[in-house]
């Protein structure tokens, strides 16, 4: 196979595994914070899509509102089932809380059918560009908008882990939750933060794929089995992880699809998945025990 | 052990119903056959909500429309065509919830309006098992091959025919190098094979075929295999939200390529979704309601009064059922049991007959001892072995957002 389509797919792989980075580094961050994975990530996804939608079908016809809208409302719709739901779960079993989860899920996606209906919905963009062509490498200028809002998103989301007292708080209760209660770190308000950042991150990343997409009801939840998978090759807990876990998942499938069937590429994704916790179990960045 | 005992009969209870439930359902419909002059129980099973809506609902009103005609021509036989109708959802575990309901408790004696080939599929062993009549818009090439006691009617060609006529119409059309591209379902790949096989039959070469698996984000890396061997058009097995993403995906890489779609796919709801720039030029294939036909003219005319837009050729198939099944019940005479009804819809259909295009024109020529011949609405209804028509086929191009029929092409039998 010539240099030129393995280019293409790369880059192809790049813009959707840093897309996915973001909804990934929320399944990340609650599970290293509320510790339980999130079923409910994929339909947090296909809300902010469909906020987008109704954003523009109603507000203006503007994608950059259409996307901050999206955040914004996915973010506040993921702190409402935190104090409806999973506060009440918090002692509770993981096992419960994932199970809560899934209901989430079923809650949010069967109540945007009821009033959006089946049918596909696209988000407006204006004419649809040309891709860049330098011999043959093909770049779309809406995929170099989508990456760098994901990158630049990206970037917060571990400014805030790294560099403020409310990541440094967030870190504290995710390696020790009752250590942190005695060292007078009130982990309500941490919580809450969690949930607004990993709302934010759903939405923005669904209305990202809505914009590469089309807008159907199974948009996100489709997703959510690789999702999960890219956690646990980056390693579980760790957000670096769940971006470079992200990234190789989207560039293995891509280049698959050249060698073997399209039916297949999903396969291959999750051999590399295979050989690759055949030697770290851990995940590449996780650690035996996590200590985040 | 107390909370034991109540569980246990009501357990008893249910499973004695249950029984008596299920034998029920199993006995002949013999048993169960109405005497003369009582009504006939038909059901509709109509895709009224889910991604078959746009289509389903004016089904309804069609089936509708043709139970009106029956009746106000004093019913089938003598008999008054009583109508229960069912939403199935789009969705084969709904339907069949909704054939059970009709079967036990509206007691229907035939199910019609079915749309999707996933609900035909699943409706089709109850409606069977029941020893009931069914009849369909699906296309999926094992409805022909399940149709083993051939109770059910396919009033849409097979996808291996829609392959076929993909074919024929790119080799008309001047094209040289065909790709194929299908979605991976029964149907689409179906289409795929046959579209392949017809043309290499005449030793043409298919530039490559790539299936491609549902419910993805991007096809970039699948569309950009298949454009690299430089096809002058590809030949889209697609659904609506796949095909959005495809077609965009292409025109985003300015590479030059004509599309060949099925009509169902291929109409003004995808150029809203894509722009006019995108979709002009693609060739959209389906199934074309047969205007010519007197019965046709007939049934826009009442359809548009009630509806306000012309009918689409599914509801003109769902008139034709109803129609063709009322005759059936005619020739089979007052006291018929479904079998006898079953074992007429070939003979009120089938060419060679005195040619009839409405209900009562038929019902008189039977009464008079005649053979008749329905050309209906949607075709002219000649079923083959396995119950199957094949009506005409359009071919239409998408000219500045508007679908512009372009040319007939006649169905093969």
């Amino acid at each position: 196979m010539e240099l030129i389509p393995i280019l293409n797919a790369v880059i192809n792989g790049t813009v959707l595994g840093t897309l996915l980075s973001l909804p990934i580094l929320a399944i990340t961050m609650v599970f290293g914070i509320s510790r339980f994975p999130n079923a409910a990530t994929g339909d947090y996804m296909t809300l902010g899509a469909y906020t987008a939608v109704a954003t523009q079908a109603w507000i203006g016809s503007s994608l950059v509102l259409a996307v901050v809208s999206a955040s914004v409302v996915t973010a506040l719709i993921a702190v409402f089932f935190y104090l409806w739901v999973f506060r009440a779960l918090a002692k509770r079993s993981n096992v419960a809380r994932l199970i809560a989860s899934l209901g989430v899920a079923f809650v949010v996606r069967t109540t945007i059918t009821f009033f959006a209906g089946q049918d596909q919905y696209n988000l407006e963009m204006g004419r649809i560009m040309r891709a860049w062509n330098w011999h043959g490498i093909r770049i779309l200028p809406m995929d170099v908008y989508i990456l760098l809002t994901a990158i630049g998103a990206l970037g917060i989301a571990f400014v805030i882990l790294h560099a403020t007292p409310l990541g440094r708080r967030m870190r504290a209760v995710a390696d020790n939750p009752d250590l942190a209660a005695a060292s007078g770190i009130r982990s309500r308000r941490v919580m809450l933060y969690l949930w607004l950042l990993s709302g934010f991150f759903c939405g923005l990343g669904g209305v990202l794929l809505a914009i590469k997409a089309v807008v159907v009801p199974e948009l996100g939840f489709e997703l959510l089995m690789p999702m999960f998978a890219a956690v646990i090759l980056g390693g579980i807990g760790n957000p670096i992880g769940a971006v470079v876990g992200s990234l190789i998942f989207g560039i293995s499938q891509e280049i698959a699809t050249l060698y073997v069937g399209p039916s297949y590429k999903i396969v291959i994704a999750f051999l590399v998945l295979l050989v690759l916790l055949l030697f770290r179990p851990q995940g590449l960045f996780g650690r035996p025990i996590m200590a985040r | 052990m107390k909370t034991q005992q109540p569980k246990n009969t009501s357990r008893r209870d249910f499973l004695s119903v249950g029984l008596v439930l299920a034998g029920a359902s199993l006995a002949p419909w013999s048993l169960r056959a109405a005497p003369a002059g009582q009504p006939f129980r038909l059901g509709a099973l109509n895709s009224i909500t889910g991604v078959g809506g746009p289509y389903g609902v004016p089904m309804l009103e069609a089936i509708r429309l043709a139970v009106d005609e029956v009746n106000a021509a004093g019913g089938a036989a003598g008999r008054q065509l009583q109508l229960f109708a069912e939403d199935d959802q789009t969705k084969p575990d709904a339907a069949v919830l909704a054939a059970k309901k009709l079967i036990e408790v509206n007691q229907v004696q035939a199910v019609v309006g079915i749309w999707p080939s996933s609900v035909g599929l699943a409706v089709m062993p109850i409606t069977n098992n029941a020893g009931l009549i069914m009849m369909n818009t699906c296309g999926a090439p094992e409805m022909l091959t399940e149709n083993r006691k051939g109770l059910a009617w396919m009033f849409q060609a097979s996808n291996a025919v829609f392959g076929r006529a993909f074919a024929e119409v790119a080799r008309q059309r001047g094209f040289k190098r065909p790709a194929v591209m299908a979605f991976n379902n029964s149907t689409f790949v179906g289409l795929a094979n046959y579209f392949k096989e017809t043309w290499e039959k005449d030793g043409g070469k298919v530039s490559s075929m790539v299936i491609y698996e549902p419910n993805q984000t991007t096809y970039r890396t699948e569309l950009n295999r298949v454009l690299a061997t430089n096809p002058d058009v590809i030949a889209m097995g697609s659904y609506r939200p796949d095909a959005t993403i495809l077609l965009r995906e292409w025109y985003q890489t300015g590479q030059d390529c004509k599309f060949i779609m099925p009509g169902w796919t291929a109409n003004e709801a995808l150029v809203k979704a894509l722009g006019k720039e995108v979709t002009e030029g693609i060739i959209s294939i389906s199934n074309v309601a047969a205007s010519g036909n007197p019965a046709y003219k007939s049934f826009s005319e009442r359809f548009r009064a009630k509806v306000k837009h012309e009918p689409d050729v599914f509801a003109a198939q769902s008139y034709d059922m109803v129609i063709a099944l009322a005759l059936a019940i005619e020739a089979a005479g007052p006291t018929a049991d479904i079998a006898a009804i079953n074992g007429q819809v070939k003979a009120v259909t089938r060419h060679g007959g005195e040619k009839i295009s409405s209900f009562a024109q038929g019902r008189d020529l039977i009464r008079a001892g005649k053979a008749v011949d329905y050309d209906g609405a949607s075709s002219n209804l000649e079923f083959g072995a396995h119950g199957e028509t094949v009506p005409d086929f359009g071919v239409s191009e998408i000219e500045n957002g508007k679908l512009v029929l372009k040319e007939t092409v006649p169905g093969t039998r």
